[in-house]
């Protein structure tokens, strides 16, 4: 598994002009499945956005990239669990249910027993991380994750029934577990967190290349992020704030996003996840407790499903026995996908998450704003998807070809 | 013969069966510093088990192991790195997901404080990345390339520096010029011979018996699971080290060589 090793596509037919063209295109498959897995994404995304905006211009008006960014929020924080699953190399199934049945057990708590939100929400996260937890147990005792989180689903579909009340809803509207999605940050304060969190980037971007010591200009290393992560940030304050302001939710899912990147990305933890995902026997023998990160990951996905389910119930003001269900675990598991992360473990960031989540849903709402069928819908996902892996499965192998490793 | 230095390893009656299958059987071997051993066998004569018992991949069935003339126990590769013991595995062991830095400080990363999530010194693993890297004149385009990109040569290479890492008193080498060309398999001679001036003990499985007679200073030859022939440097010819590995002169069951 460790040995075989990607081949350049060199002077073979048909994968490139056999002439000096060739290491700059291994170098580019090469970066494409490195650092700049992203751009890819990106491009389609625009391109989405350019062929709806073309069909119908209010698309891209900020009441529409609000509603979007609320409509993605919980496939988003979802698919951030997924990733963490994907990444060591296993696969969840359950985790949409699980959000329902923690989304319920909050509002059991928070409504029926008047419980103050805080603790009901602690408490619905607790459910997560213990039902997760006896799922991990399973796994690393050897059972298949597809197979522990299939049961794990359907068991969890019986238990959304039995904490449910007898007339299987919970409305929540007009209470406090309502106002998590329908609140929303003020400009002046989203404009403040937004510059805060810009000028910690920027320093520590310029401290990281201070730190090299190369004696280069600190211009493209530094300048270049700064501006691109400048742009993303204040402009999409500036959108959604035309609208009614940033919604509450989505700063809960930036603000998880930016906690993974930074422990996936800067710390050792992160790393030995990224190996775990890589060569699961190379991490063993580097003495990196293996069953450890597995369980590590599945918690995390716990705590994303719980947030994903309430953020969901408040969105939509009720728990019922539809949650969690639908194409939520599905979408969340081709955002991560489309999004960049390796079905195979090991690659992809956690802004795959988020980049996934607004591929797919971007589709759904161009397709429901132009009043096409949702046939067109299923298949623009499910093709997008499928074109996703596809190019996943090229990058890794670093061919067009078949059967080239 | 000359003892070299401290005595790093001994392992004394050391067996292992997997089921009914004697992999090891009464095996003794001792290992000092500065000390260059060769093991050499035929296929599925033991080698293998007897480096994961070392490496604590396998854990004996009975006999002892000690470490610097403490006995231990190696429940797993961490224990047997932290007793100073680093394993250079025939499929090098590195994940093709990774760049070349995060490869050799896999496990043992250069982290800063406890408070801020224990992050990865990026930049001081690079520096000490290039010293090592430089140091055995292990080339690399970048070194936040995925290894999985890179040639066999420089897999290797990468693979060995991560040896010297951890700064281990005991390297164990699997098969380490398998597969290399010319140049690259006189480089990691020049490698072994290295750590052994550095007073590390080096333990050397390899088919390649002109390998083995030009760096080891002792071999020791195991057949169906137990030692059967100890050689020291220069009184051995190839023809002893074939006989003892096919046990063509097993007849009488005492060869010349064993001492």
């Amino acid at each position: 598994m460790s040995t075989q090793q990607i081949q350049p596509p060199t002077a073979a037919p048909a994968a490139a002009p056999a002439e000096a063209g060739t290491p700059m295109l291994s170098r580019m498959v090469e970066g494409l499945s490195g650092r700049y897995r992203s751009i890819p994404v990106l491009l389609v995304l625009a391109l989405i956005w350019v062929y709806f905006y073309s069909q119908n211009s209010a698309f891209l008006t900020s009441g529409n990239i609000t509603t979007l960014t609320l409509q993605i929020v919980t496939t988003a924080i979802l698919a951030l669990g997924v990733v963490f699953v994907l990444l060591v190399g296993e696969i969840d199934l359950s985790s949409a249910m699980l959000s329902g049945v923690c989304a319920t057990v909050t509002a059991q708590l928070a409504i029926k027993s008047e419980w103050p939100l805080w603790v009901a929400i602690l408490g619905g996260v607790a459910v997560g991380v213990a039902f997760v937890g006896a799922e991990v147990l399973a796994i690393i005792f050897g059972v298949p994750s597809l197979i522990v989180t299939l049961g794990g689903m359907v068991i969890l579909q019986g238990l959304l029934l039995v904490v449910l009340p007898p007339e299987f809803a919970i409305n929540v509207a007009g209470t406090d577990y309502a106002k998590i999605s329908s609140t929303y940050i003020p400009s002046g304060w989203s404009l403040a967190l937004g510059a805060a969190g810009w000028l910690i980037f920027c320093a520590t971007r310029y401290r990281t290349h201070r730190e090299r010591e190369s004696g280069t200009s600190p211009l493209v290393p530094v300048g270049v992020p700064a501006l691109v992560s400048g742009v993303v940030i204040f402009g999409s304050i500036a959108v959604l704030s035309e609208g009614p302001g940033l919604p509450l939710p989505v700063l809960i899912l930036v603000g998880m996003l930016l906690i993974a990147a930074y422990f996936t990305g800067r710390t050792r933890y992160g790393t030995h996840l990224y190996a775990v995902g890589g060569n699961r026997e190379a991490a063993q023998r580097a003495g990196i407790p293996v069953s450890r990160m597995v369980i590590y990951s599945f918690l995390v996905l716990g705590v994303c499903a719980a947030v994903a389910g309430m953020v969901e119930a408040s969105r939509l003001l009720a728990v019922s026995n539809s949650s969690g269900g639908g194409p939520l675990m599905l979408n969340a598991i081709a955002a991560a996908v489309v999004g960049g992360v390796s079905l195979f473990g090991g690659r992809g960031t956690v802004w795959a998450a988020l980049l996934g989540a607004l591929v797919i849903g971007s589709i759904n709402n161009g397709v429901q704003l132009l009043g096409l069928s949702t046939e067109v819908q299923s298949f623009a996902t499910g093709g997008v998807l499928i074109l996703a892996v596809a190019i996943d499965v090229v990058i890794t192998r670093g061919s067009l070809l078949p059967n080239r490793r | 013969m000359p003892e070299a230095g401290e005595l790093l390893l001994q392992l004394s009656q050391v067996s292992k069966y997997f089921g009914g299958v004697r992999a090891l059987h009464e095996v003794d071997l001792e290992l000092h510093r500065g000390e260059v051993v060769a093991l050499v066998g035929d296929n599925g004569a033991g080698k293998s088990t007897l480096i994961k018992v070392i490496s604590g991949v396998e854990h004996p069935d009975s006999g002892t192991i000690q470490v610097r003339g403490e006995s231990v126990r190696l429940e797993t590769p961490r224990a047997a790195q932290s007793a100073g013991i680093h394993t250079v595995h025939q499929d090098l062991s590195l994940c093709d997901n990774l760049d070349a830095v995060r490869n050799l400080f896999l496990g043992q990363e250069i982290t800063g404080g406890l408070l801020r999530g224990r992050p990865v010194s990026r930049h001081r693993m690079e520096v000490e990345a290039r010293q090592v890297l430089d140091s055995l004149a292990v080339k690399l385009r970048s070194l936040t390339t995925p290894v999985g990109g890179l040639s066999g040569g420089q897999r290797q290479g990468i693979a060995i520096c991560r040896a010297l890492i951890s700064d281990p008193s005991l390297v164990l080498l699997d098969e380490p010029t398998a597969a290399l060309g010319v140049t690259q398999r006189a480089e990691v001679l020049d490698l072994i011979l290295r750590l052994k001036a550095q007073d590390r003990g080096v333990l050397v499985i390899s088919h390649d018996l002109k390998d083995v007679q030009e760096v080891a200073d002792r071999v020791v030859v195991m057949r169906l699971g137990s030692k059967v022939a100890e050689f020291g440097r220069g009184d051995y010819s190839s023809s002893d080290l074939i006989a003892a590995i096919t046990g063509a002169h097993e007849a009488p069951r005492t060869p010349e060589g064993i001492r």
